[in-house]
């Protein structure tokens, strides 16, 4: 690697170094309680997917280039000279750690292995070294909201071929829109994935709830942050925040996609409208009488996995609990506890990378099947595109013979007029 | 090696705690100066009073307490021996009444106190012998424990010499004058101090803290410091 290349890398490393990061990077004492707490470590039993040995990965630069004792005293803290093969592994580090923050709750300072994983990913992505068809993907998200125009009319097209399918789940009177779209006053401005099973299901209870919604003309998800840059993460945002200050919202409801719901709510600042995932707001639907649902539609044993970026790292727990109440008497829960709930293996950009880590996803997601196994239960549901691409992955590779499904499609299968 | 004596005693004394003051004030006001991350760091579920549940985090170790129980014990075992040593130090500068709440001779513990940090310590090597915990070490922590355990081994030799066989040489008196005029500038060694059977065992208890005291802004024991915050971080 030339000085130059270098000296770009450690201005990027620089620029991640605030106040949280430099907390987490001077305070490990590599103690190791965090040793049990990562599901790779978990399922496959390596060291290098230690929380505290992937810091470590990225420490050890940190105390060469930003610590008078990488000068003066490197061999001390094993410090490291940032290079080809530092690069190679901090790919490893970065794009093996699926950014669940289980290893936060078990750290007894609460160190955020997903933050200092940034700083890699930041890194690769200065180096040109990132998976490619990660920052491919936000560009192409970047460009949409750009050149909105260029895409509006083939949207609308879109969504006029699924509108007898949003019907079809729940009759709507003459003359009402099935997906409304640049609705200026909506109450909601629904964010849905490119894909019709985001839509319909959403679409129909939201019809269902009689709600003022509008459709956003971007999809949720946020590659920049499964790439790790900052950038572009912030464009892929912004896009979504000036189209609900421009249709003036009171809510901006995220579909079932964790890292999009989180980015939005913890990173938009404050805004002009509500942010909630869409389970937040099924929940309160029914608890309103908005909507009702049948509670024999499903009737066989439920289980729910907690998508980390929705329920450890964005408080949402109780809401799919309430809304599995009135889908089911046969609720099981996993165990351990919900902060504790292992990963499914596919967050970080794994599960957009496809085939290319389909068999480090399976090897490192052994403990979820089995707490998932342990339940009994036959259905799994879940609220995350990734997680429930993952599961659905996990379930023909394990040959667990569960029925994987999405929480908003159970319930716009078991609507029944209020 | 009077000279040798002379130099660990008293300017290296004052060159450690001029390093460890300076050194750790400035590594602090440098981070707390750095503009904090523009989002919330969160782990929920949340509990409230915040910032009381940060302190319960910082202080009792819960989690390691659910995840590791063994090293729970000896951590809050050793940290609460480090308190108190701490205050027996304080004591051989004055008599603080504060602290003879519990009536005691100076060091609290009759002995034992040190003689726990001790073992806590020899825990802490020997669990770092092993896998896994052996690939996460780095010799900075090796460094550093076998540094405190000399530390606390030379510390300990002189408290338990005085309570446990009653050697009576090196009184509590003249660590009191030393201790004193260092902190009055006018240093002052007691003949006690440098030619008695002991002297050897606290120049080298000084000579391991000085180095402690260096070492300590530029390493991973700045966690002194900063686990408050930092747990704080965790609990929004």
């Amino acid at each position: 690697m030339d000085q130059k290349t270098r000296d770009d890398l450690l201005k990027l490393f620089q620029s991640k170094l605030n106040q949280a990061m430099l907390f987490y990077l001077e305070t490990c004492t590599r103690c190791g309680t965090c040793v049990e707490a990562c599901h790779v470590y978990a399922s496959m039993g390596q060291v290098k997917y230690i929380a505290a040995y992937r810091h470590e990965i990225v420490r050890r630069i940190y105390k060469k280039y930003f610590k008078a004792r990488g000068k003066l005293w490197p061999t001390v803290g094993e410090s490291k000279e940032l290079t080809e093969m530092a690069l190679e592994e901090l790919y490893e580090a970065a794009y093996s750690c699926t950014g669940c923050r289980r290893c936060m709750v078990y750290c007894p300072f609460g160190i955020d292995t997903q933050m200092i994983m940034s700083i890699a990913k930041l890194l690769l992505v200065g180096a040109g070294t990132e998976p490619e068809i990660l920052t491919m993907l936000a560009d192409t998200s970047i460009e949409k909201g750009k050149s909105l125009e260029l895409y509006k009319e083939g949207f609308l097209k879109g969504l006029k071929n699924l509108e007898k399918d949003v019907v079809k789940k729940w009759q709507m009177e003459a003359g009402e829109t099935a997906i409304p779209v640049d609705v200026e006053g909506a109450d909601i401005l629904y964010v849905a994935l490119a894909g019709a099973h985001s839509i319909i299901p959403a679409a129909a209870i939201f019809n269902a709830a009689k709600e003022n919604w509008t459709l956003s003309f971007f999809e949720a998800v946020n590659f920049g942050a499964f790439v790790g840059d900052p950038t572009r993460t912030k464009l892929i945002l912004d896009r979504i925040i000036n189209e609900a200050t421009r249709l003036k919202v009171k809510e901006v409801c995220i579909c079932e996609c964790g890292t999009a719901f989180r980015v939005m709510k913890q990173m938009a600042g404050k805004q002009p409208f509500e942010v909630s995932s869409i389970t937040e707001v099924h929940a309160r639907y029914i608890r309103e009488g908005r909507i009702k649902i049948d509670k024999s539609k499903f009737n066989r044993p439920i289980t729910y996995h907690d998508p980390c970026q929705i329920a450890r790292n964005g408080g949402v727990f109780d809401e799919p609990r309430y809304i599995l109440k009135h889908l089911t008497d046969d609720f099981r829960e996993m165990s351990p506890e919900p902060i504790y709930n292992w990963c499914c293996g596919g967050g970080g950009g794994l599960v957009a990378l496809g085939e290319d880590t389909l068999d480090f996803r399976m090897k490192s997601a052994r403990v979820k099947v089995e707490q998932t196994q342990a339940t009994g239960a036959e259905i799994l549901a879940t609220a995350c595109e990734n997680c429930h691409a993952q599961l659905d992955n996990l379930n023909e590779h394990y040959k667990m013979g569960m029925q994987v499904e999405f929480l908003s499609s159970m319930i716009a299968d078991a609507l029944v007029p209020a | 090696m009077q000279t040798i004596y002379y130099i660990v005693l008293v300017p290296m004394v004052y060159i450690a705690f001029a390093v460890f003051i300076v050194g750790t004030a400035l590594r602090l006001i440098k981070i707390f100066r750095t503009p904090p991350h523009p989002a919330t760091l969160q782990i929920f579920p949340e509990k409230r009073p915040k910032w009381l549940w940060a302190l319960h985090d910082t202080f009792l170790f819960p989690t390691v307490r659910r995840h590791k129980p063994l090293l729970w014990f000896f951590l809050m075992v050793f940290h609460i021996s480090l308190f108190l040593l701490i205050i027996g130090h304080l004591e051989l500068f004055y008599d603080f009444q504060i602290f003879q709440i519990i009536p005691h001779q100076i060091f609290l513990g009759k002995g034992i106190v040190g003689l726990l940090a001790f073992v806590s310590l020899l825990y802490f090597i020997f669990r770092r012998f092993h896998s896994p915990v052996k690939e996460l070490t780095v010799p900075e922590d090796y460094f550093l424990l076998i540094l405190l355990l000399l530390l606390v081994l030379f510390g300990s030799q002189m408290d338990w010499a005085r309570r446990w066989y009653e050697y009576g040489e090196l009184t509590v008196e003249d660590y009191r004058t030393y201790l004193t005029s260092l902190l009055y500038f006018k240093p002052e060694l007691p003949y006690a101090v440098t030619y008695s059977g002991h002297s050897f065992m606290l120049v080298v208890h000084v000579f391991l803290a000085n180095l402690f005291l260096i070492f300590f802004p530029f390493s991973q024991i700045m966690h002194s410091f900063l686990a408050l915050p930092i747990n704080k971080l965790r609990r929004g």
